[in-house]
């Protein structure tokens, strides 16, 4: 590798030793091998090791936080491009509505960005005048949060728009993508796009972008069309799309993401979150899709089956970690969580008589709630959602060491409204019929839940890939999406392909292609090497037939 | 049975807003919570309410505090988790009391209630950290009294039996009722309110009450009826800032091993 050791600018690409080990997977728990790796700081820092690795054709991993879930920051040989170190808040703006904007770079995380609002305080060094003057005003606004909350807040930005992430408050407030509004997209060749929502929009399928070194990017969009439900899967595409929407959630496969604006929304005068408790799942159901109908100020409807109660009640018991956890009550079997945004106290308390009505009306009980009001309360249900994906992976984590080959099964894949009794039906009888121990949890109100197969032993494991190959067709044929919020990454191409097909495949690739001639950058996320190498090929021998038919 | 749990209003945050003149906290009611005490003692009678249901008994629980108005919406949280009733002391005359001018104003409060099997009070409060309300009460209503209760193991006939925390270590204790007991934070969580509890406790009546309607000696309340006075509060200044490393993880090490020395 011919970058190795040298300087790229100010920043050094450095052999990957044992001791970036960390740097070889991520939360998905799956491992990959790399080279090289770099920590740049600045875009500058970025354009530059990119350029450096262009000649060589390197590939190159994008790396933030590694709390994704589906391999997409796992290095597939080459160089590992860590944006961690790019973590400082750029600066602000107020539109002439009022609306305040905050620039980040990628490696912020998210937690951090919390803190910096709440407190309304951040490091200015660097800072503009209009940004000066913007935390100036922010100063004696209302409360500003930015609204997409991951589960893990040590995510970082640039992660969550590679992905789309989402999370509970999707359900009202959309994924990351309608969050952000302008971005930098560092090309391979070091070049570099700037979007802005509303400002570089498609023609049909037809997209033709600038970049600021002067080159045109010609791109065909793919034909397919996307599912109307929540979706992380694949490019976004659609006729007249804005360009930036292509970019968020890519998976890396387009560009490196060296800076985002990201809108800010008026904190919630009031939030109070409830925990409604039945004894059978379809009643829950029923009260989602009543929620759905009847509440107007849910922010998240969640969902939490018997199994996951189960282990937190066994979490409770037997790690102290956990001891503080809220006891479920004995005799339910599930329980759906929902957060109540109001503007005031007064209009809390009529949506919480509305739920309370409905609650009774699916055949659940007013007295079998939780009604979290205060800040310690609050506090109390987070711990209580985020102890479930925590203690099944601590779970995981346990039978791995009897059985190195079981690792973490999680589904990620949504489907419309009106599929949501079908597809629970579909969870419950298969899992059934294989025999295997599994528990179900996350954003029902988006019929979006993450079917967490349990495995005890290899064959278990196997059992559980070949069953989500199963839901990843029957969900296509639902009109849903195989993933919803983790993005594609590695993990889950082959069910990319089950669900828009190989066509669809290399269209997407043929996009990749116009962005990242070479194919460097993301390998291995949403599609094979192989389709890849095979277009780059094919491209290649096209490009050499018409020399020669030019020649003669 | 009759249960009186006293609660208090406390700073949510830990920044707690001094008045220069007078010394004492400031409470303005903007973030304030039930002092967390408080609150475990709260879940310990609900506990004990449910286990004499089962047994086909009775229980009242009543929760009294002395503050400003804006306490109101504690005390009905409070009914809205579970406590039959609530009553507010609240008047000009009581502010600026200190621990033994707060006894009278509560003791009054009691017997306004009605006169209670158990009182259950926080250990201490989060924001005075006096732990001396407990004690005062039983030394004024004559009852007994047991401090810093870890659990409790039985309330049965006229006596409660409790583990409590002492110098030597945790003892288990039987009291005679009535009996004032003083409550450890690990003791319990306070239970969520339903959507039941929240709607029910919205048309709850909370009592609120002057010093003069509870028979309050107006020589005993208040700043003027307290003989201690805080002469001179501060708030302790930060010694130490943070130390950031930086590096690779060599470099990093070494430093903290010369920081360990350092300290060492």
């Amino acid at each position: 590798m011919a970058a190795i050791d040298e300087h790229a600018g100010t920043v050094r690409i450095v052999p990957l030793t044992h001791e970036h080990d960390d740097y070889l997977h991520d939360e998905s728990r799956s491992r990959g091998e790399a080279e090289s790796i770099s920590f740049p700081t600045t875009e500058d820092e970025v354009r530059s090791i990119l350029r450096s690795l262009h000649a060589a054709a390197t590939p190159i991993t994008v790396q933030g936080a590694r709390t994704g879930l589906a391999a997409g920051a796992v290095p597939h040989g080459g160089h590992v491009l860590n944006l961690s170190r790019m973590n400082r808040v750029l600066g602000m703006r107020r539109d002439d509505a009022g609306a305040f904007f905050v620039r980040v770079q990628p490696g912020v995380i998210l937690s951090e960005l919390r803190k910096n609002l709440h407190a309304r305080s951040f490091g200015t060094e660097g800072w503009d005048d209009v940004s000066l003057q913007a935390l100036h005003a922010l100063a004696d606004a209302p409360e500003q949060i930015f609204p997409t909350d991951p589960t893990e807040a040590s995510a970082c930005l640039g992660g969550m728009a590679a992905c789309n992430a989402s999370g509970a408050r999707s359900y009202t407030h959309g994924a990351m993508r309608q969050h952000v509004s302008a971005l930098r997209l560092v090309l391979a060749s070091g070049d570099v796009l700037a979007l802005h929502r509303g400002g570089e929009r498609a023609h049909g399928r037809h997209l033709s972008l600038t970049t600021e070194g002067g080159q045109t990017l010609e791109i065909e969009l793919p034909t397919y069309v996307m599912p109307a439900c929540k979706n992380a899967s694949g490019y976004f595409v659609e006729d007249g799309m804005d360009a930036i929407d292509l970019v968020i959630g890519s998976d890396g496969t387009l560009g490196v993401i060296s800076e985002l604006e990201l809108a800010l929304v008026p904190a919630p005068a009031v939030t109070w979150d409830v925990s409604c408790f039945f004894t059978a799942e379809h009643d829950a159901l029923d009260a989602t899709e009543a929620m759905r109908s009847e509440l107007g100020c849910a922010a998240a409807i969640e969902y939490f089956d018997g199994a996951a109660l189960d282990i937190l009640r066994r979490q409770r018991t037997e790690s102290t970690a956990f001891s503080s956890l809220a006891e479920p009550p004995a005799d339910v079997a599930c329980c759906v969580y929902v957060e109540l945004q109001c503007a005031s106290e007064d209009e809390a308390l009529a949506e919480l008589t509305r739920l309370g009505a409905l609650v009774e009306r699916a055949g659940g009980s007013a007295e079998h709630t939780w009604v979290a009001r205060t800040e310690l309360d609050r506090e109390a249900l987070t711990f209580f959602r985020h102890a479930v994906p925590e203690s099944v992976n601590m779970l995981i984590d346990e039978r791995r060491r009897t059985d190195p080959a079981i690792t973490k099964l999680g589904s990620d894949m949504a489907v419309p409204n009106e599929r949501l009794h079908e597809v629970m039906d579909l969870y419950r009888t298969t899992i059934a019929k294989a025999g295997l121990e599994a528990a179900a949890w996350g954003h029902i109100g988006n019929n979006h839940l993450h079917v967490n197969i349990l495995p005890r032993s290899a064959a278990e494991y196997a059992a559980g890939k070949e069953l989500f190959a199963r839901w990843a067709h029957a969900v296509t044929a639902m009109g849903g999406a195989v993933s919803a919020e983790h993005g594609v990454g590695k993990l889950k191409r082959d069910f990319l392909e089950i669900m828009y097909g190989r066509q669809a495949l290399a269209e997407m690739a043929r996009v990749k292609l116009a962005f990242d001639p070479c194919g460097q950058l993301g390998r291995g996320n949403l599609f094979g090497e192989e389709l890849l190498d095979a277009l780059r090929q094919a491209e290649a021998s096209a490009l050499d037939d018409n020399a020669e038919k030019g020649g003669a | 049975m009759h249960i009186v749990v006293c609660v208090k209003a406390v700073p949510a945050s830990t920044e707690v807003k001094m008045d220069p003149v007078t010394n004492t906290i400031v409470r303005d009611g903007g973030d304030a919570v039930v002092n967390p005490f408080d609150a475990t003692a709260l879940e310990l009678a609900l506990r004990l309410r449910e286990k004499r249901r089962a047994a086909g008994e009775d229980t009242r629980i009543s929760v009294l505090s002395m503050g400003i108005p804006a306490t109101e919406r504690l005390l009905r949280d409070c009914i809205a988790r579970g406590a039959t009733d609530a009553l507010l002391l609240s008047d000009r005359a009581f502010a600026g009391a200190d621990t033994l001018a707060t006894t009278h104003a509560l003791t009054c409060g009691i017997r306004e209630l009605g006169m209670p099997d158990l009182v259950l009070c926080g250990k201490m409060a989060v924001d005075g950290d006096t732990a001396q309300i407990g004690p005062e009460l039983a030394g004024a209503l004559d009852m007994a009294c047991v401090t810093d209760v870890r659990a409790l193991v039985a309330c049965e006939h006229d006596a409660v039996t409790v583990y409590a925390g002492g110098d030597a270590g945790v003892s288990l204790i039987e009291a005679t009722l009535p009996c004032v007991l003083t409550v450890a934070k690990e003791a319990a969580t306070l239970r969520m309110p339903s959507i039941a509890g929240v709607l029910a406790a919205e048309h709850a009546a909370v009592d609120v009450r002057g010093a003069a309607e509870v028979g309050a000696d107006a020589a005993r309340i208040g700043l003027s009826g307290s003989p201690t006075q805080v002469v001179r509060s501060f708030v302790p200044e930060q010694q130490a800032a943070g130390v950031e490393v930086s590096g690779d993880t060599t470099a990093q090490a070494k430093q903290l091993v010369r920081i360990i020395e350092e300290v060492a």
